[in-house]
């Protein structure tokens, strides 16, 4: 908690306009494939589908798969940006926010069905995980690695920038 | 898992995790440090409050076996090496990998 905070400051001093920014609408936050099932009062655990995302006809492979395709800087992470629940995640949020590039995010802590299908699709174990235009980089080493060599900065140049 | 922990026979996770690697990667370099205490209040630690001991490594590791690799190949190399342990509550790994030509031609931004 105590290092959250604390990045959250740094991360203040870095970029101060990203924080106040709504990020990319429909991923941050983005629980819309799970509306449909928990937000509806009329439903009971019993009546569920035993898999919840096939009603929709859209499996949790699929929301990573569009996720990624989507949008061109995808990061499945602990917390959200703004309130990173982990050291590892707070740093390759704080990396890409040295960017002026639009950050998508999920919050894997939220739900552990999403974590599974994310690690899943990039055959990676650990979070967070960040998806550059469809491919995937890596965590938060990587990503900190990348910042520092300039290969980052190359990834990174011809994604349109945020309003 | 949890009634092996204390017990002295059992190698440590630690102790598990470098000879997995030595062996397959021979390592010229190999440390490991056990920065667990660090995560101790996070929220993903806080679930399982009794598992807090050996969760979080910072691994600084030099291999020839390296060489001509990305850094996300040698990523997973080393945690295909290392799946058995993260699926044991093994929960992070921050992982400095270099090749033995890079560790002479780089000068590092940290330490």
């Amino acid at each position: 908690m105590a290092a959250a905070y604390l990045s959250n400051i740094l991360f203040k001093g870095i970029a101060s306009r990203s924080l106040s920014t709504p990020l990319t609408g429909s991923c941050y936050y983005g629980m819309r494939y799970l509306n449909t099932v928990s937000n509806d009062p009329d439903t009971h655990d019993d009546f569920k589908p035993a898999n919840k995302h096939e009603s929709s006809g859209i499996s949790l492979a699929d929301v990573v798969e569009k996720d990624v395709k989507d949008n061109p800087v995808m990061i499945y992470m602990k917390g959200v940006p703004d309130f990173p629940q982990c050291g590892f995640s707070s740093l390759a949020v704080r990396v890409l926010k040295h960017y002026d590039v639009p950050l998508s995010a999920r919050n894997i802590l939220e739900d552990p069905e999403l974590k599974s299908a994310v690690k899943a699709f990039s055959h990676w174990p650990t979070f967070p995980q960040i998806f550059i235009k469809g491919e995937f980089v890596g965590g938060s080493d990587i990503i900190l690695n990348m910042h520092q060599n300039g290969e980052l900065k190359e990834k990174l140049k011809d994604i349109k920038s945020k309003q | 898992m949890a009634s092996s922990r204390g017990a002295s026979v059992v190698l440590s996770r630690a102790n598990r995790i470098k000879s997995k690697l030595q062996t397959a990667l021979e390592a010229t370099v190999l440390e490991l440090d056990d920065v667990s205490y660090q995560h101790a209040g996070h929220a993903a630690m806080k679930q399982n409050p009794s598992d807090n001991q050996e969760t979080h490594f910072n691994l600084n590791i030099v291999s020839p076996k390296f060489e001509g690799q990305t850094l996300v190949k040698r990523h997973r190399m080393v945690y295909d090496l290392l799946a058995d342990e993260l699926s044991s509550g093994l929960h992070a790994l921050s992982i400095v990998a270099k090749t033995p030509h890079e560790t002479t031609t780089t000068t590092t931004a940290s330490k």
